[in-house]
């Protein structure tokens, strides 16, 4: 019997590994993707983002998605009709292997919304059972071992930290990145170098950036990207078990007892542990646990409170953008803003938290990067004219010629809270099953209109920047689409047993050993992309873990 | 059972590209063409200058259609594509697409690309091609990087070592 039997091999699984493995205890991990090194990553821009190597085909593993609207009625889509693709990533180290590595802590405020900014109607917003003091060591240590690059200047939303710097120095900017910085200066804006998890020089027994033009969707091939796999899984000596789809947990009154598997043969297996630990991604976490129901829990593992699976949230806002044109540069300018490779990096948290006709707001960060390289999806975004026409021939010859050459499309991308609401859950389709016949997961669809409000006011906020900095066709899009490698929620954490799945320990209520170690816990997201909490909750449930285990010694 | 399901899908997209598409209209057959022959000369049509940069398109077809990745739906959406721009083109000038002038197939082509389905097929044919003309050479288009030479652009390091087919 191993101590421990880790579900799911990602952000929110790895440190769990780790820590357990390297403090001696017997650790496995059940993955159901393949296992892969730094020398088989590529970048092949067709196997990666447009034949999606990473991620089940949806003929084979799906989801059924029900889109509601303020009224309540909703509109069905099975994701492998629509293409409506939900998979992040499936391999060890989850889709943190794919990640951009834009890291951000949540504020003290972000631990308690409803009390700082009260109620919203039509919203679930609750509290935490925890505050940043109890998490602020955890992100101190995500910093240091899976690796944090940055400068910390002064700014009015400056969360509190322990250490005054990151460990490591920040990475290279691109040229046109000093425009940007004067553009906010004579704006008034505070802006801040974006904090990643990329190694800005070789540590840690991992090589540094070699700015690969590559980052987010691929997979890192120097293993200075802070994946999970590349930062911990490779450092420790946890037993994983690739091609290990785990479609059920046994169950007892009390315990976990079993967690079954099936390989892609459609074998079956099973594992005993003293403790489990689940981490297959917020979605397939509720959808697991509701799949594992049995006479004890009749309605679904660890769902005494009838919450599981509900207050689904991902990272609300949406994404603008620019163009930079060598018309308006000179030719110095437009060498620099042709340089490939390095970051752009530059971020604005000044409306992090905001006061609008006499109103206080949660806002949210805006991250301003270069538009993808990937460079067959940059040529047909092209293909049609400004009328909405189709171009061929020397037409479109032209124009691609000139757009790519001669242009660059400055980006940014707003991250507000998604506010939790009844209308926006985990469920499983009773009739719909993946080629393991399993019940697939639904994920039930809303977004709060106060999502948008909040959107909007950043995304305009932002524009400004773009404005100054003299782009042309400035736009944004704000909307209630859900990111879905941005996701949280399905289990919350809480003090009452009866309105949460799990303790603040991450523990289910339920049961004595049974840990939630993603992103499900999280009753509120905060106004950040998700990763660097995932991680650094994930350490703080490690120390909880290993002082039961020392208990049961 | 998922192994047999697989065997069955490979052995209906093994005809795909070659397999003949009958042309009607109404009930009385038309003419015969085949999904590679229209494309092929539909890539040449829409972007000629991958054929001056040394880069031949229309054998990545063939990836395409026996490709586990890309659905059914995508396939046979293409393959009716084809048969309606065919029929497009026998009621606009009684001849298959391929045996069209160049003036006649543009005219074509402007013709489909205002309808919804025209557009869509369009596109894809589009899509396809420049992951040919733009993807990494070991996909077999992308001659020498020439696509990528074209627009100043250098790939991302490392290269893949083979095709994800
Ligand atoms: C392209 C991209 C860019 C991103 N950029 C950023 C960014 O800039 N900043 C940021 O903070 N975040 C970013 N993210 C998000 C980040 O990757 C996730 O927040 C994080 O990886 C989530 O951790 P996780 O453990 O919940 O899930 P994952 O890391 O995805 O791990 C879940 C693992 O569980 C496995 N699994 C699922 N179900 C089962 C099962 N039943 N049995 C066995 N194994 C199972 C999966 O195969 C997967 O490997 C990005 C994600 C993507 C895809
Ligand atoms: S080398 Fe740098 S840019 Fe490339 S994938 Fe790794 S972290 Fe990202």
């Amino acid at each position: 019997m191993y101590d421990v039997c880790i579900i799911g091999s990602g952000a929110g699984g790895s440190p769990i590994a780790y820590e357990l493995a390297n403090a001696g205890f017997n650790v496995v991990v059940l993955e159901k993707g393949e296992n892969y090194t730094e020398s088989d990553f590529n970048k092949d821009e067709i196997g990666v983002t447009r034949r999606d190597m990473f991620t089940p085909p949806l003929n084979e593993q799906k989801h059924i998605i029900n889109e509601y609207k303020a009224d309540g009625t909703f509109t069905r889509y099975d994701g492998e009709k629509s293409g409506w693709n939900f998979w992040n990533g499936s391999l060890v180290g989850g889709s943190s292997n794919l990640m951009s590595g834009y890291f951000h802590r949540l504020k003290p405020n972000d631990f308690k919304l409803k009390s700082v900014y009260g109620e919203i109607k039509g919203a679930n917003v609750v509290d935490w059972p925890i505050s940043y003091e109890d998490l602020e060591p955890y992100y101190d240590k995500v910093e240091k071992v899976v690796g944090v690059s940055g400068k910390i200047v002064k700014h009015k939303q400056q969360e509190p930290r322990s250490s005054a710097g990151f460990p490591y120095p920040e990475l290279q900017t691109n040229g046109a990145t000093k425009w940007f910085d004067v553009a906010c200066k004579e704006l008034n804006y505070e802006f801040i170098p974006t904090p990643r998890a990329i190694l800005s020089q070789n540590a840690l027994g991992r090589n540094g950036c070699y700015y690969s033009n590559f980052c987010g969707s691929y997979g890192c091939a120097s293993g200075a990207k802070g994946s999970g796999r590349a930062a911990l899984l490779q450092k420790c000596n946890a037993k994983i078990i690739t091609d290990a789809f785990v479609y059920k947990l046994e169950s007892n009154d009390k315990k976990v007892t079993r967690a079954y598997y099936y390989t892609s043969h459609g074998i079956r297996h099973s594992v005993q542990a003293k403790i489990f630990v689940l981490s297959a991604q917020a979605i397939e976490s509720s959808r697991l646990l509701l799949n594992s129901k049995n006479k004890y829990f009749p309605n679904g593992l660890a769902n005494s409170s009838g919450e599981l699976g509900k207050n689904l949230i991902f990272s609300a806002g949406g994404t603008g953008s620019g163009r930079f044109v060598f018309e308006k540069l000179t030719q110095k300018q437009q060498e620099e803003l042709m340089q490939v490779g390095l970051f752009f990096n530059r971020s604005l948290q000044e409306w992090y938290d905001y006061k609008d006709k006499g109103k206080k707001y949660k806002g949210g960060t805006v991250d301003f990067l270069f538009e993808h390289q990937n460079l067959i999806s940059r040529v047909m975004r092209e293909v049609y004219n400004e009328n909405g026409n189709l171009l061929w021939g020397d037409a479109l010859k032209d124009k691609l010629h000139k757009r790519l050459t001669t242009s660059r499309m400055l980006t940014f991308e707003v991250f507000n809270d998604w506010l939790p609401t009844d209308k926006c859950f985990v469920g499983v389709d009773e009739k719909v099953k993946d080629k393991y016949g399993v019940h697939v997961g639904v994920i039930n669809l809303y977004g709060h209109p106060h999502d948008l409000e909040v959107g909007e006011y950043l995304a305009k906020k932002s524009v400004k920047v773009l404005e100054k900095l003299g782009c042309e066709e400035i736009s944004y899009d704000i909307s209630a689409a859900p990111p879905p490698n941005l996701v949280a929620g399905g289990c919350r954490f809480g003090i009452d047993a009866t309105k949460s799945v799990l303790d603040k320990n991450c523990k289910a209520h339920d049961l004595d050993n049974l840990y939630v170690s993603d992103a499900s816990f999280m009753p509120t997201g905060g106004s950040v992309p998700y990763t660097w909490t995932i991680y650094a909750n994930s350490f703080r449930i490690a120390d909880v873990i290993k002082i039961s285990l020392k208990e049961k010694l | 059972m998922i192994v047999n399901l697989r065997f069955r899908r490979t052995f209906l997209k093994a005809g795909f590209l070659s397999s003949a598409v009958f042309l009607m209209d109404g009930c009385s057959l038309f003419g015969i063409t085949t999904p590679i022959d229209t494309i092929s000369v539909m890539h040449k049509d829409l972007f000629p200058e991958a054929r001056h940069l040394g880069i031949t398109t229309n054998s990545y077809m063939y990836i395409v259609f026996s490709h586990p990745r890309i659905s059914e739906k995508d396939k046979i959406f293409l393959k009716n594509g084809v048969k309606w721009l065919n029929e497009e083109a026998l009621k606009m000038y009684k001849r298959t697409y391929t045996k069209l002038s160049s003036p006649q197939r543009q005219k074509v082509l402007e013709y489909v690309t205002q309808i919804e389905w025209g557009d869509s097929f369009v596109y894809d044919v589009m899509n396809y091609m420049f992951e040919a003309m733009l993807g990494d050479p070991v996909y077999g288009g992308n001659n020498h990087e020439a696509g990528w030479k074209w627009l100043n652009f250098q790939g991302g390091q490392p290269r893949p070592k083979k095709a994800f087919l």
